[in-house]
């Protein structure tokens, strides 16, 4: 809606901007960034109007990306990986005086969520065969990371070796679950 | 003309999508994000609106194909980003036309019970 076509609109600043375009999942960068832009009046006003809108359209972009019968075979894939190599690696006691079984669910949520956002900020436009495997990577690669969070309180991680394995197993049946799941737009569905 | 289908329960529109579709209808060709949320705004005054809900209604009812979308050509106020405009389908005309009768039957049932009652109130004057 312009306001005086020969003059300067006053426009946010680009540190601003790519911060809002890093936000936004890729498929809603041209709409939402160019309307931000067309109501800009003021900084306070853009971070507001940003505010209230990444976190809608991020919901709604889980919403149409996310499938919850191929979210909850990731989720057993993830959990009996690491659960099956804790069985086989892990001491008993592991299981039952550590709390293992609840230990093992903590990479399990990480990497699900981690999914779901992978999925999320996935650009539809491009797709390679190989997309599926760099996205367990990723994936898997926040597990570990929250799992090197957790150095200051060991009582929560899982053993490193039960890590290591049991990402290697999810990694490979869930980059089989995403190539043979992946639809024709080119996200996962059941 | 290809007869329209009657929307499902499950398809038919909300409060909200009632006041977006209202908005996009009465648009017409200039319905995208910013005035479809100040039209929305205008419409359920004084209550404010967040440019987000609409976002996510329009997506919500685009899935449920009330209402089709494309990318126009980018624009210098935009900084050179495209709209996304939004149209009203078959479907979308049809669940407005049944929340607006389903409003004005509402809307009789009121006045007959204000009536039945005594009440001097009537839609749009003061109380007397």
């Amino acid at each position: 809606m312009g306001k005086g076509s020969g003059l300067k609109r006053a426009a946010p600043s680009r540190s601003a901007e790519c911060i809002v375009r890093l936000l936004l999942p890729p498929v809603y960068r041209e709409q939402v960034l160019g309307d931000l832009r067309e109501r800009y009046e003021s900084g306070f006003q853009y971070f507001f109007d940003a505010l209230s809108a990444i976190p809608c359209v991020l919901s709604s972009r889980i919403r149409r990306t996310s499938d919850p019968a191929v979210l909850l075979m990731e989720a057993l894939v993830l959990y009996l990986s690491f659960f099956a190599t804790a069985w086989y690696a892990a001491p008993a006691s592991f299981f039952y005086d550590d709390n293992g079984p609840v230990r093992l669910a903590l990479p399990t949520a990480v990497a699900l969520l981690a999914f779901v956002l992978v999925d999320a900020y996935a650009d539809p436009a491009k797709r390679w065969p190989l997309k599926p495997v760099l996205q367990a990577a990723l994936a898997m690669g926040f597990a570990f990371v929250s799992q090197a969070s957790l150095f200051k309180d060991p009582e929560l991680a899982v053993p490193f070796q039960v890590m290591l394995v049991g990402s290697a197993m999810s990694l490979l049946l869930i980059s089989a679950i995403r190539m043979l799941f992946t639809g024709s737009s080119g996200r996962p569905m059941a | 003309m290809a007869k329209v289908r009657k929307p499902s329960a499950a398809e038919s529109a909300g409060q909200f999508e009632q006041l977006v579709l209202a908005a996009i209808l009465s648009l017409r060709d200039n319905a995208y994000g910013v005035t479809i949320h100040a039209k929305v705004e205008e419409l359920s005054r004084p209550k404010t609106v967040a440019l987000g809900a609409v976002y996510v209604t329009l997506d919500r009812m685009e899935d449920k194909g009330f209402v089709s979308s494309w990318l126009s050509d980018p624009t210098d106020e935009r900084g050179g980003r495209a709209k996304r405009c939004y149209r009203l389908e078959a479907l979308g005309e049809r669940a407005l036309e049944e929340s607006a009768a389903t409003a004005k039957r509402f809307l009789e049932s009121i006045q007959a019970a204000l009536g039945k009652f005594g009440r001097k109130r009537r839609w749009g004057r003061e109380a007397v």
